[in-house]
């Protein structure tokens, strides 16, 4: 009897207590809290060690779209301080450089998919290793809630290869604080990657 | 000068008891519903008596910045750079699609990913709009930009932050 757990919510599905082995839930078995996918579940955790290896990170410039989030992160620093002015500044500067930035061309979903499986099977186990060994709280935060919200990203996608109207008869909401997506009738009461009351989950219309 | 002022949480806030009663300036009675800060001595009385703890006392000057060191950043830059290159590719997707659905989720990805990135940044030493990591950032897009109402908005923003290094 073994049990699994949600990456997402950390809900538990115990074999023992529910009587049916977890392999033998139907395929679109979902997790009864947050709605992640049975396949996102992992058997009680074995720690993933990464080796250490350093590769040097050239010093670049930031480009137009990363300017663009800083200045939109700044945005938000400012509006949580209650400085108005700031803010609106800090989001007319990030919709200036958004507008110069460049757009990939000719991206698909496929694409997209593979950017994902590199950061979770590479970028965030790097900087997972590097902000424990330096004890970093706040980068590992970020990194736990990142980690978690590209899971979901990538089920997302996942899905709509297999059914391209898996949304079409439902909602779709994204957590205002972590990115976190949901996709369901009625949102949860938290979110379960950061635990934000569900106020902050906004609805993502669909257009005409 | 006071080291803090009030500030009023309006989802919380009930809009019907003591603040009022207690502020011995008048702070906390503004049309806005926000506390007047320059009349807030920072006396702190309105958030003790607000039964909803609606009310907190946030300094005017905020500490520094932690240091952070130079490898997380890297890792955490690593993680941005994808992340914002994610966002760009989703925007494509959302440009030039005809799908309603399929706009929709990319719709919602984009928006996944600002935040995400938006979030590390905070993390890789941008927690703080009031910092020296911010103030050089700035100052080296003012340098850098030669459109003339953008150095404006540029140089407005350095005059407004209390710089606090
Ligand atoms: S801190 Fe004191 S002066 Fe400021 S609003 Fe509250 S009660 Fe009034
Ligand atoms: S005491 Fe608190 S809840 Fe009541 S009016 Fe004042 S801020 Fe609002
Ligand atoms: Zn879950
Ligand atoms: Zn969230």
């Amino acid at each position: 009897m073994k049990k699994y757990i949600c990456p997402i919510c950390g809900y538990v599905y115990d074999e023992e207590k529910e009587g049916i082995k977890f392999d033998d839930l139907p395929d679109d078995w979902k997790c009864p809290l947050c709605g992640a996918p049975k396949n996102l579940f992992k058997a009680e955790a074995i720690e993933v060690v990464v080796s250490e290896e350093d590769d040097e990170e050239e010093l670049r410039e930031m480009n137009y779209g990363e300017i663009s989030a800083l200045c939109s992160s700044l945005a938000r620093g400012c509006e949580k301080q209650y400085l108005e002015e700031e803010s609106k500044l800090f989001t007319k500067l990030a919709n200036y450089y958004k507008s110069k930035s460049e757009i990939k061309e000719s991206s698909s979903f496929e694409e997209l998919v593979s950017k994902i499986n590199n950061d979770l099977e590479t970028n965030y186990q790097k900087a997972r290793s590097v902000a424990s060994e330096k004890e970093d709280r706040g980068a590992l935060r970020v990194i736990t809630w990142g980690e978690k919200v590209t899971m979901i990203l990538k089920s997302l996608l996942e899905q709509y290869k297999n059914d391209k109207d898996f949304i079409k008869n439902t909602k779709v909401y994204v957590c205002d604080i972590c990115g976190f997506i949901y996709v369901g009738d009625e949102k949860p009461e938290i979110c379960p990657v950061c635990k934000v009351p569900s106020f902050k989950l906004l609805e993502v219309e669909r257009g005409a | 000068m006071s080291e803090v002022r009030a500030v009023r949480n309006l989802r919380i806030c009930s809009k019907d008891c003591l603040c009022l009663y207690v502020c011995p300036t008048g702070a906390t009675d503004t049309e806005t519903g926000q506390i007047d800060f320059s009349k807030c001595i920072g006396c702190g009385a309105c958030s003790k008596a607000c039964p909803s703890g609606a009310i907190s006392m946030v300094p005017y000057q905020y500490p520094k910045q932690q240091t952070k060191d130079d490898l997380v950043i890297a890792k955490l830059n690593k993680l941005i750079q994808s992340k914002v290159e994610q966002e760009q590719m989703a925007e494509y997707i959302y440009k030039n699609s005809n799908d309603s659905i399929e706009k929709q989720l990319a719709k919602a990805i984009i928006r996944a990913n600002r935040l995400m990135t938006e979030d590390l940044y905070r993390e890789a030493g941008f927690m703080l709009p009031q910092s020296k990591n911010t103030k050089d950032f700035l100052k080296n897009l003012l340098q850098q930009t030669k459109d003339e109402t953008l150095k404006k908005d540029i140089e407005k923003l350095i005059d407004l932050l209390d710089f606090n290094e």
